[in-house]
């Protein structure tokens, strides 16, 4: 992991030295041991602040609109499922290829920082991360831990589709098998088997914990709409108030809004402050997609045109 | 000051006839989430937490609240005010969280106005606090004043010791409870669990991660509104959502607006709004005081670290740590703080 | 006593409406209950929060001096949601208000000095009661001289042309300057932004206190030509608009650093702005 972050940094510091581009967005250490946040890097000094390794959960490709009418170019670093978000704002003309410089880095897996967070001493310094194939050994200054990745990893990581970047100027360090700890729609069709009241009833529980901070929207690569319908004042479709009416709405809208585009990168399962498990509904749809229309993962190709978005004469008709 | 004992067998028994007598609002655990809420009966209540996802501050600022409801025909107008608030005990919320509604008592009673429906929770509500058993690495009270088994703001405080909490009753309202239940207060001698406390707040204050100085911040933010410092992070890593605002048990922002029930009828309603957002600021004619994410970040944190000091003599933050923990970027108040010291330092 | 603690408008029925221009209306209104107008104490410069019930609310500032009457004069421009609807309503129909909420103009400090007004297009309206003021058989006295310039874009946006054209000239020592930016055939008075005009009138800062409400861009123009007339910072007084819900400073919303609008505002001398940041 050591190695990975030395190489990004280099690379990054190439571009900037060659003007290649203005600014490289990429992972910096967070304030916590087990954290990174989001770092904007503008002269090669600066480069020495980004690090690589399995804390780096952040989709980074969304930053990229904020730059998309500045004068220079930007690089940003991404894993795989990033990547697919990259392919997903040029499909979607939010950004322009010309502009931006893809540092893809194969990615073994990302861990939960609350859960790694919770059996290392607090004070400790992080030295170094190492990936053992099935689990990461984080090795502090106050000791080693070894944490399996079945039991520690953000819970997208275990149904990983791609692991490397599917589009990359620059890929550091190697390519990685997909490999997969639990089938990818497991807990859809766990839902699935419910009854039409108790599925109610368990989206009804989740909905009702939401606090409406748009947590999801925002950190969504997708969701890129100038005035979101959700803060139209003429005519207000929903207000700012919680209640599980409205919140449903803005639930259910929101991952119809995005079918056929969201590239199931899952953040915003991870930012959401109340554990609500959104990606799940995004994931019914991309069941759906795939059961309906043989339809790929939004994004894990340039220039798919979006499963909903497209149609052709040959489709079949049978409710017309 | 006096102090009573209840033994942890007796809790269950105490809450059970709390939540008879009153609205009783305790920390609850859904899945894996800590918030405060009504409980009917002793066993719902989840005690084994540090803190919890969201704070206890809604029990006095609802996260939506009805004003009126009213009937209105253009011709004739009608309000009818809601009922004033019930009795409530607040049980379990943490010191740094009841000292949040310490800082928000003179937003809402001390302007030039008043606010009946704050006023009315808070006159009848019983806030029990309970001292923290341990520190977080997000937690940071300490910075500001306080401290996890700091009483200020509290009823009555229990601190978890052993087999037993030991109970420091803080004002009359905390004497009415402790009286009106004595059948669950020991009036056993409490000199050996005051020394206990002591212990426990030291251990305590030695295991705080987060090192924070406010040396020379606040004389920084008086003295320049354009540093050059918010052209950089934190406002290019940051989303825009309300997270940090909604957890925040000092935040107070607040939209108003009507929800009609039918063709004359209709709701006015108040609820958390966040200056995070864009539009929190938009005037009617397009124009926006504060129209990018550098605007907003700045806004804020200069509001937690000045405005609410001039206006209040109060600090607009606790060091709960909700914020750093939740913010899906990682931005740091501390951080931010201490960055804030080392250019005061420089300059 | 009216509580203006409350979060709850009082009704007001609408007793004249006059359309000032295409999209503005002056509403007269007086409480259905007449105890809350006599207890109601509104200062110059104060504002209201007028209440469409279904829309919401707006602050609008009261326009008309309490030295003309047991009433209130709002003057609304059409811009949203509920100002369309309040454009839509009738004589004799009611809409509710709270209020006085915000400070006033320090027409205290004023007295014994010359007030030059300058007002733009609709932003006439929030120191056209501190005009009625001083202006008043009470009050009168207390003041010097009254000038009043005001530009519009055209003589169709102009409002109050009543007061601007009838009364306030006819009133003593008042002097009335009024342009548009553009010429229009059927105008024979001055042609020019406000500024400019206020540079030629060259007014004297001696004994002087200049009140300016316009658009942000007219203000950013003309506060420079009264700083090179002589005039210095705790003599010019302005007063701003900001979104506002609560006008109890509460929701937090309004604030300028660490004042809100709401409650040390609007009304704000020049002085005074210079120590706030410039976020407004």
């Amino acid at each position: 992991m050591m190695n990975l972050t030395k190489q990004i940094r280099e690379q990054a510091k190439k571009l900037l030295e060659e003007k290649k581009v203005d600014l490289v967005i990429g992972f910096g250490q967070g304030t916590e041991l087990a954290r990174t946040t989001p770092v904007f890097i503008d002269s090669p000094e600066g480069v020495s602040a980004l690090t690589w390794g399995p804390f780096c959960a952040n989709n980074l490709a969304k930053y990229l609109i904020d730059y998309k009418n500045a004068p220079g170019n930007v690089a940003v670093v991404v894993k795989g499922c990033d990547s697919r978000s990259v392919i997903r704002l040029l499909d979607d003309n939010q950004i322009s290829r010309d502009k931006i410089v893809v540092i893809g880095v194969p990615c073994a897996g990302q861990l939960e920082w609350q859960k790694v967070a919770d059996e290392i001493k607090p004070d400790a310094a992080l030295k170094e991360t190492v990936d053992n194939g099935d689990s990461f050994v984080v090795k502090t200054s106050t000791g080693d831990h070894t944490f399996n990745k079945k039991d520690y990893m953000l819970h997208r990581c275990l149904v990983c589709e791609n692991p490397n970047p599917v589009i990359a100027d620059f890929t550091i360090g190697e390519e990685l098998p997909v490999k997969n700890y639990a089938e990818r729609f497991a807990e859809v069709e766990e839902l699935e088997q419910l009854g039409l009241e108790e599925k109610s009833a368990y989206w009804d529980k989740q909905f009702s914990r939401c606090l409406r901070c748009y947590a999801c929207r925002n950190v969504c690569s997708v969701c890129t709409c100038a005035l979101c319908v959700f803060d139209q004042m003429k005519p207000m479709w929903v207000s700012k108030r919680t209640n599980l009416s409205e919140n449903t709405v803005f639930h259910i809208t929101r991952a119809f809004h995005v079918a056929g585009r969201c590239v199931d990168c899952g953040e915003c399962d991870r930012v959401c402050p109340m554990d609500i498990p959104i990606r799940k509904l995004n994931q019914k749809i991309h069941k759906d997609l795939k059961d309906l229309f043989d339809s790929p993962t939004p994004g894990s190709k340039q220039g798919l045109l979006s499963a909903l978005g497209e149609f052709s004469l040959g489709d079949p008709e049978e409710f017309m | 000051m006096k102090a009573k004992i209840v033994n942890k067998g007796q809790l269950s028994g105490l809450l059970d006839k709390l939540a008879k007598d009153y609205d009783l609002v305790a920390p609850v655990k859904e899945e894996t989430i800590t918030l405060f809420k009504k409980i009917s009966s002793a066993q719902d209540a989840f005690l084994d937490y540090t803190n919890s996802d969201v704070s206890p501050k809604g029990c006095f600022l609802p996260q939506s609240e009805k004003i009126f409801s009213y009937t209105y025909t253009g011709d004739s107008l009608e309000i009818v005010k809601p009922e004033s608030a019930k009795k409530t005990v607040l049980f379990g919320a943490r010191p740094c969280d009841i000292k949040a509604i310490t800082t928000l008592d003179p937003v809402f009673e001390g302007e030039k106005f008043g606010d009946e429906f704050y006023s009315s929770k808070r006159e009848n509500t019983v806030i029990i606090g309970l001292s923290c058993s341990k520190v977080l690495s997000t937690c940071f009270c300490y910075a500001f004043g306080g401290g996890p088994c700091d009483g200020t703001g509290s009823d009555l405080l229990f601190t978890e010791i052993g087999d037993k909490y030991y109970v420091e009753i803080n004002t009359d309202k905390g004497q009415a409870l402790v009286d009106a239940n004595s059948q669950f207060f020991s009036s056993e001698n409490t000199d050996q669990l005051a020394k206990d406390k002591e212990e426990l707040a030291k251990k305590l204050a030695g295991e705080f991660v987060k090192k924070v100085d406010l040396t020379g911040v606040k004389e920084l933010l008086d003295s320049d509104f354009e540093l050059a410092y918010w052209d950089e992070d934190p406002y290019k890593k940051c989303i825009g959502c309300g997270t940090c605002t909604y957890v925040c048990p000092t935040c107070h922002c607040f939209d108003i607006f009507d929800f009609t029930t039918g063709d004359i009828t209709g709701d006015r309603i108040r609820c958390w709004d966040s200056c995070m957002y864009p539009e929190y600021t938009l005037m009617a004619g397009g124009h926006n005081p504060r129209p990018t994410r550098k605007e907003r970040i700045r806004n804020r944190f200069m509001h937690k670290l000045k405005y609410h000091l001039d206006r209040y003599n109060m600090v607009g933050c606790v060091g709960c740590g909700r914020c750093i923990r939740k913010c899906p970027v990682n931005i740091d108040i501390t951080k931010i703080i201490n960055d804030l010291k080392e250019v005061a330092q420089n300059a | 006593m009216p509580n203006p603690t409350a979060l709850t408008p009082y009704p007001v029925t609408i007793t004249k409406i006059v359309d000032e221009t295409s999209d503005v209306k002056t509403f007269t209104v007086e409480f259905d209950d007449p105890e809350i107008m006599e207890n109601f104490g509104n200062k110059p410069g104060q504002v209201c929060m007028l209440s469409v019930f279904g829309e919401g609310e707006s602050t609008i500032s009261i326009t008309s001096s309490p030295t003309r009457g047991k009433f209130l004069e709002f003057t609304v421009k059409r811009v949203g949601r509920l100002t369309e609807v309040l454009h839509q309503m009738e004589v004799g129909q009611k809409f509710g208000v709270r209020g006085p909420y915000g400070n006033w103009f320090p027409y205290e400090a004023m007295k014994g000095k010359d007030l030059f007004f300058v007002g733009g297009g609709f932003a006439l309206a929030p120191i056209r009661s501190l005009i009625d003021f001083a202006l008043s058989d009470q009050y009168r006295s207390d003041y010097g001289r009254v000038e009043v310039l005001y530009g519009a874009r055209s003589v169709d946006d102009m409002c109050f042309k009543g007061d601007l054209a009838e009364r306030w000239p006819k009133l003593h020592n008042t002097g009335i300057y009024t342009t548009i930016d553009r010429p229009q055939d059927d105008w024979k008075g001055h042609v020019g932004f406000v500024p400019n005009y206020v540079e030629e009138v060259a007014p004297s800062p001696k004994n002087k206190v200049a009140i300016i409400a316009g658009p942000p861009i007219m203000i950013k123009f003309t506060l420079p030509v009264f700083a090179k007339l002589g005039f210095k910072d705790e003599q010019i007084i302005t007063t701003l608009e900001m979104r506002m819900k609560c006008c109890l400073g509460k929701c937090g919303r309004c604030n300028i650093g660490s004042k809100f609008v709401c409650v040390d505002g609007p009304v704000f001398s020049q002085a005074e702005l210079k120590g706030m940041p410039k976020e407004y």
